[in-house]
């Protein structure tokens, strides 16, 4: 008799053991999960809150059919050229040029430095623009005409 | 004597035998709670990685046109998790109304929405002229974008 009842608490025994290990490995996988993620959008929103840009001129060349975008990185953060938007009056533009601070080829938007965009796949002057970077900060400017 | 044997054999067999199913559906309860507890970590995870911008110029005329009743809406991934571009997984509310009538296309084509891309949303709701709101959600993430026409 006295077999019998060690011998399953044993059992028992092992069992909750063995359970003890499945719970804790993914209660620490989910916590881990979980925790990687809010650290990450922590970053996100520091890069975010330290992003500003300013457009300080937008102009439509007519004879040219040409729309000139300036602007200026006046917050802290490294942006990327290839995450910058471009909106002509709400249209989605793509295909057009870009340089910062004279240089075509850098994908590195830096501080203080002015990214130059030449759109030449516009028919008319669109009136306004959106310029939106990478962390989703942007700016707005109705356009001059040159 | 052997009788007491005998039945000490049996109570120790039946005791081993409840004692295994015991452990058995302990383990088995525990092995589901812990996929449970590892797929809810993952979709929090999902959610808190998730985040979206409109990026829609709200001052230009252009968001609606009154022509066709259709509103264009172009939605940029910030967050760091790659989303499908896909209109069923994108809720959209227009003045509090459930939209269903949502096209999306990814902006440089393709099926996977990575950090950074852009999906341009047309909605086909018309509209009276007057302030607008349009809410959108995305993986518990939420955005609000408000124009008039």
């Amino acid at each position: 008799m006295g077999f019998s009842v060690s011998g399953s608490a044993a059992i028992i025994f092992a069992a909750m053991f063995v359970g003890f290990g499945m719970f804790h490995s993914a209660t620490v996988n989910g916590f881990e999960t979980v925790s990687d993620a809010q650290e990450d959008r922590t970053d996100r929103t520091l890069v975010q809150q330290n992003t500003e840009i300013e457009i300080w001129s937008a102009t439509w060349d007519g004879g040219a059919g040409e729309l000139t975008v300036r602007a200026n990185n006046t917050g802290s953060t490294e942006l990327a050229v290839d995450d910058v938007d471009l909106l002509a009056d709400n249209a989605y533009v793509s295909g057009y040029a870009t340089s910062v601070d004279g240089d075509g080829a850098t994908n590195l938007w830096l501080p203080q430095e002015t990214l130059a965009i030449t759109v030449t796949s516009l028919d008319s002057d669109p009136g306004r623009v959106k310029l939106v970077t990478g962390p989703g900060v942007s700016a707005t400017r109705t356009t001059g005409v040159a | 004597m052997a009788s007491v044997s005998a039945s000490h054999l049996i109570l120790f067999i039946a005791s081993m035998v409840i004692a295994a199913s015991v452990a058995g559906v302990f383990t088995d309860t525990v092995g589901r709670l812990g996929q449970a507890i590892s797929d809810q970590g993952l979709d929090v995870s999902e959610n808190v990685r998730t985040d979206v911008e409109i990026i829609s110029d709200a001052g230009s005329d252009a968001v609606y046109d009154s022509a066709t009743g259709n509103i264009t809406l172009h939605v940029k991934n910030t967050g760091s998790e790659t989303l499908p571009p896909r209109a069923d997984r994108i809720d959209l509310f227009v003045n509090g109304v459930f939209e269903t009538d949502v096209e999306a296309t990814l902006i440089g084509g393709g099926d996977r929405w990575r950090p950074g891309d852009v999906v341009r949303l047309d909605i086909d709701h018309p509209l009276d002229s007057g302030d607008h709101r349009v809410k959108l959600i995305v993986n518990a993430d939420e955005e609000v974008f408000k124009f008039r026409t």
